[in-house]
């Protein structure tokens, strides 16, 4: 998949799907800009570094208004511009409605949509003139089907495919393309958080009968971000393995 | 070439006109190429010109060549 050459910038990258997405569009010979709260998305970029491959990393908080500007002055300052953004920081706090927390809630709200919103409104002038660019959003079937127990963390999901959606009809003619995936159960930190007999019961009701693991996610994130999705916008492609919800 | 013809060019190439007709009282939507995706190629135009970020309620008051000198004073990348 022809990923090789662009600048790609991702968010939450200091593990799980972000993590391995950085590791996957390194490989793949893009350049690689990425950011998170905690040093070891520093730590990963020295190591793809040490590896040959070119990446950046930027610490802070992608609800920070100056750090979403930082990271576009970074991948204008190092590579040139941006060809590819891939929204993937996120933050999921279960509850029960009756006890949502509202402060949790509206965390959801920030890092998961509004701070989309914002790093995408900067993104977009740094997509090459005339060519465009490519946008991946992480969504989740939190969003798109609605699952038990994730009603706070769905809506923040619903909005970004509403978001994703729009901003792909609005973005065309400036041949920027707008996708989402949607995971199911993926193994890192923010399934972990679940339950052993959640985790079971979840796992039991996958039709292809395994978790999912992030580069099944990655490599979904990578054809959308590539030139072989040329023609794909506004799409929000399940990566669930069939998951029952 | 000095800060002045600098910011004319940004309007000069995103809107293909001629360095005569980028005057001061030139206003978002006075013409037809200025509308709303004339407007973010502007802006990206003068960022990567002038090595600026801007943010939204600044690219909201950016609405003449007057006022994108105004802000890129404020920036400190326009000293004419
Ligand atoms: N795992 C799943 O089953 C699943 C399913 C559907 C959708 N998703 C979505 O996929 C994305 C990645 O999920 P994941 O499972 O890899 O999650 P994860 O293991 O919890 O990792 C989340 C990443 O986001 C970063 N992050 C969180 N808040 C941030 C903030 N305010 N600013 C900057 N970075 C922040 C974290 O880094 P720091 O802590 O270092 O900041 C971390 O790198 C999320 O959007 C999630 O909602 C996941």
């Amino acid at each position: 998949m022809s990923v090789a050459g662009k600048t790609v910038l991702i968010t939450g990258a200091s593990r799980g799907i972000g993590a391995t997405l950085a590791e996957e569009f390194a490989r793949a010979g893009a350049k690689v800009v990425l950011s998170a709260r905690t040093a070891g998305v520093q730590a990963l970029a020295e190591r793809l570094r040490a590896a040959g491959q070119a990446a950046e990393a930027l610490t802070g908080d992608v609800t920070d208004d100056a750090q979403a500007k930082a990271l576009l002055q970074l991948c204008r300052a190092k590579f040139g511009g941006l060809d590819v953004l891939v929204n993937n920081a996120g933050v999921l706090v279960p509850g029960k409605l009756g006890m949502v927390r509202m402060e949790d809630a509206r965390r959801m709200f920030e890092v998961n949509v509004l701070a989309v919103i914002n790093l995408t409104q900067y993104a977009i002038r740094l997509f090459p003139k005339g060519k465009g660019g490519s946008i991946v959003n992480l969504a989740s079937i939190a969003g798109t089907q609605g699952v038990d127990g994730l009603a706070a963390y769905g809506a923040s999901k619903a909005a970004l495919v509403g978001f994703t959606r729009a901003a792909a009809k609005e973005l065309a003619p400036q041949k920027i393309r707008v996708n989402a995936v949607a995971p199911g159960f993926v193994e890192t930190d923010m399934t972990r958080q679940f339950p052993a007999e959640v985790v079971t019961r979840t796992v039991a009701g996958v039709r292809l009968g395994r978790i999912g693991q992030p580069a099944d996610v990655a490599r979904a994130v990578i054809f959308l971000a590539s030139d072989d999705a040329a023609y794909i916008t506004g799409q929000i492609l399940g990566v669930d393995g069939s998951m029952a919800c | 070439m000095d800060d002045e013809a600098r910011l004319k060019k940004c309007f000069v190439e995103t809107f293909g006109l001629s360095p005569d007709q980028v005057k001061d009282d030139l206003v978002y939507t006075g013409i037809k190429q200025w509308d709303s995706v004339g407007h973010m190629a502007l802006v990206a135009a003068i960022e990567a010109e002038f090595g600026v970020m801007l943010d939204t309620d600044e690219i909201l008051g950016l609405s003449s060549v007057a006022a994108a000198r105004q802000l890129l004073r404020k920036h400190g990348v326009h000293r004419a």
